[in-house]
């Protein structure tokens, strides 16, 4: 519900800025008012939006996630691609989770998604390490062919 | 004004006007991608002018200049990752365009505006730059403190359903500019004993997680497993409506005294915001403003990877694309309890002016706080920076007593 969504953000805010407020009591000198205030109103703000919300009449629905099981699934695959980056390279991990993420949401045109997936990969590689020569996490896979030869 | 002539003449000739088209399409293409900036563009450029004629190599500069300033507009408005901080405004309304199928028009919109934006400003650099460097002599660092406070206020204000959650959001983001080591003291500050931490959280990186993975992840949640529809990403011939385009020349006008009127080291980003709220404002109906939603489920992991190389190229850091992440599903669920995500960016570009403003003014009027006030100017922006905050309030109150009072006939 809405109204229990903006207590719990505005108990967060008023955390964070607590938290900062605290910290930066650490810091010596002038380094520690700026943050210190900017802190002690973000808890002022954040009590605002608590206060406000408990006054307020109006409590409709407001869904967080439209598609838990979605939202879920893409976000573990963002992360393990993310993870994957180093230890497979930036272009192996990148083809895959081309693959990885339409067939775990349900797509189930893999050959559609091979071509989709090679096409753009090789675009990517064109621009950013052909053209502009970015350093980008190198390919295990081409280690493993090195080391094999 | 032989001088003006003189200057115009060598100006349309064939070599620097080849050189200007050229660096202006390589400009948009740079500009395009996620990551590069216009700063960016010129530096890869600057090796290749050294050996030119001065004229030619200034036009290059300005062509890209110019070109990677618009080119920061299409991924902003195709998939709401803006390609430069100043292109945040751009995907507001540009993005949801793009998904009611008027991405040709918005980006044709987005082009005009760029182009007169950009005449503007250099026939205000030439007409009013002496002058503007005079009036700048009164600002002190007071004055910078206010113009930063006022922008942030107005955004926080501006931007979103609720004011009290838009100037949230901007204090937070004024706090997380905070990060890292103080530039007047050396103090480390909020770092967690991280040393990636030392150099604060790098802006573009938070940007792009920011604004770029909520629409990812809405678009897994539709997951339209048709594949990419093709009328969406169609970019055909859009032909203003008659009027349309002169119903933009208002807006351009304004933004642009708004642009030219800014000061010179609050930039181009602020002026952008503040651009865009003046319009807002001024609009009749100011709730269409900043609306939309995507589709496509091979779009998900291509935007995903488009995000991850323009971050990782920007320093090459690896904890970056984990930052990018986690601003991404904070900013997913902060939209989804109607904090807006603007005033978060623009508080983390003010932030560091901001504080470094108001420590130089205690500094200088020796730990006395009514400097920030007393200066006439300073006072105007003070007043002015209130005006903005209590607006919205006066504006409940005058609606709330309206509907009280029974119309007398």
């Amino acid at each position: 519900m809405e109204k229990r969504q903006d207590i719990v953000v505005g108990l967060i805010f008023s955390g964070i800025g607590l938290g900062a407020a605290w910290m930066a009591t650490e810091y010596r000198g002038a380094s520690g008012n700026y943050p210190m205030a900017l802190g002690l109103i973000l808890t002022l703000l954040g009590a605002a939006v608590v206060i406000k919300v408990i006054r307020s009449a109006r409590n409709e629905p407001r869904p967080l996630v439209d598609a838990p099981a979605q939202m879920i699934i893409a976000t573990v695959v963002a992360a393990v691609y993310v993870a994957a980056v180093v230890p497979l390279g930036f272009y192996t991990a990148s083809f895959l989770v081309m693959l990885a993420m339409p067939l775990a949401l349900g797509f189930r045109r893999i050959v559609y998604a091979l071509v989709v997936a090679a096409v753009f990969i090789m675009l990517v590689y064109l621009v950013f390490s052909v053209l502009l020569d970015k350093p980008l996490p190198r390919e295990a896979i081409l280690s493993l062919l090195t080391a094999g030869g | 004004m032989d001088f003006y002539v003189n200057a115009f003449t060598q100006v349309m000739a064939f070599g620097p006007l080849t050189a200007m088209l050229g660096a202006t399409l390589l400009g948009v293409f740079i500009g395009a991608l996620p990551g590069l900036n216009p700063v960016m563009a010129i530096a890869l450029l600057l090796p290749l002018t050294y050996s030119m004629d001065p004229l030619v190599a200034l036009a290059m500069v300005a062509g890209i200049y110019n070109g990677s300033m618009y080119g920061g507009a299409i991924p902003a408005i195709l998939l709401r990752i803006p390609g430069t901080p100043a292109s945040i405004a751009t995907t507001f309304d540009g993005f949801p365009m793009a998904d009611r199928g008027e991405a040709s028009k918005a980006l044709k919109i987005a082009c005009w505006s760029s182009a007169i934006g950009g005449i503007a400003s250099a026939i205000a650099l030439m007409t009013m730059g002496p002058i503007l460097a005079r009036l700048t002599l009164f600002f002190g660092p007071a004055e910078y403190f206010w113009i930063a406070i006022f922008g942030m206020a107005s955004v926080g204000v501006m931007v979103g359903s609720d004011p009290i959650k838009g100037i949230m959001a901007a204090v937070l983001g004024l706090l997380i500019g905070t990060m890292g080591i103080d530039n007047l003291s050396g103090q480390a500050r909020f770092t967690f004993g991280q040393t990636w931490l030392l150099g604060g959280l790098d802006l573009i990186v938070v940007l792009v997680g920011l604004y770029a993975l909520p629409p990812v992840l809405q678009l897994a949640e539709k997951r339209d497993l048709m594949g990419l529809s093709a009328a969406q990403l169609k970019l055909a011939d859009a032909p203003f409506a008659k009027g349309e385009l002169r119903g933009l020349f208002p807006t351009w006008l304004r933004a642009s005294g708004i642009g030219v009127g800014i000061l010179p080291g609050a930039g181009g980003n602020i002026a952008a915001f503040l651009s865009y709220n003046a319009v807002k404002n001024a609009s009749d109906d100011p709730d269409s403003f900043g609306k939309g939603n995507p589709q496509g489920v091979l779009l998900v992991p291509a935007i995903l990877i488009l995000m991850c190389v323009g971050v990782y190229v920007i320093n090459g850091r690896m904890v970056d694309l984990w930052v990018m992440l986690g601003a991404g599903l904070t900013g997913y669920f902060l939209e989804k309890v109607n904090v807006p995500l603007a005033p978060i960016i623009l508080g983390m570009i003010l932030g560091p002016m901001a504080e470094q403003s108001i420590r130089r003014a205690l500094l200088i009027s020796r730990g006395d706080p009514t400097e920030l006030f007393t200066r006439p100017l300073s006072a105007v922006l003070a007043v002015l920076t209130l005006l903005i905050v209590i607006w919205p309030l006066i504006r409940v109150l005058r609606r709330r007593r309206s509907t009280d009072i029974p119309p007398t006939t």
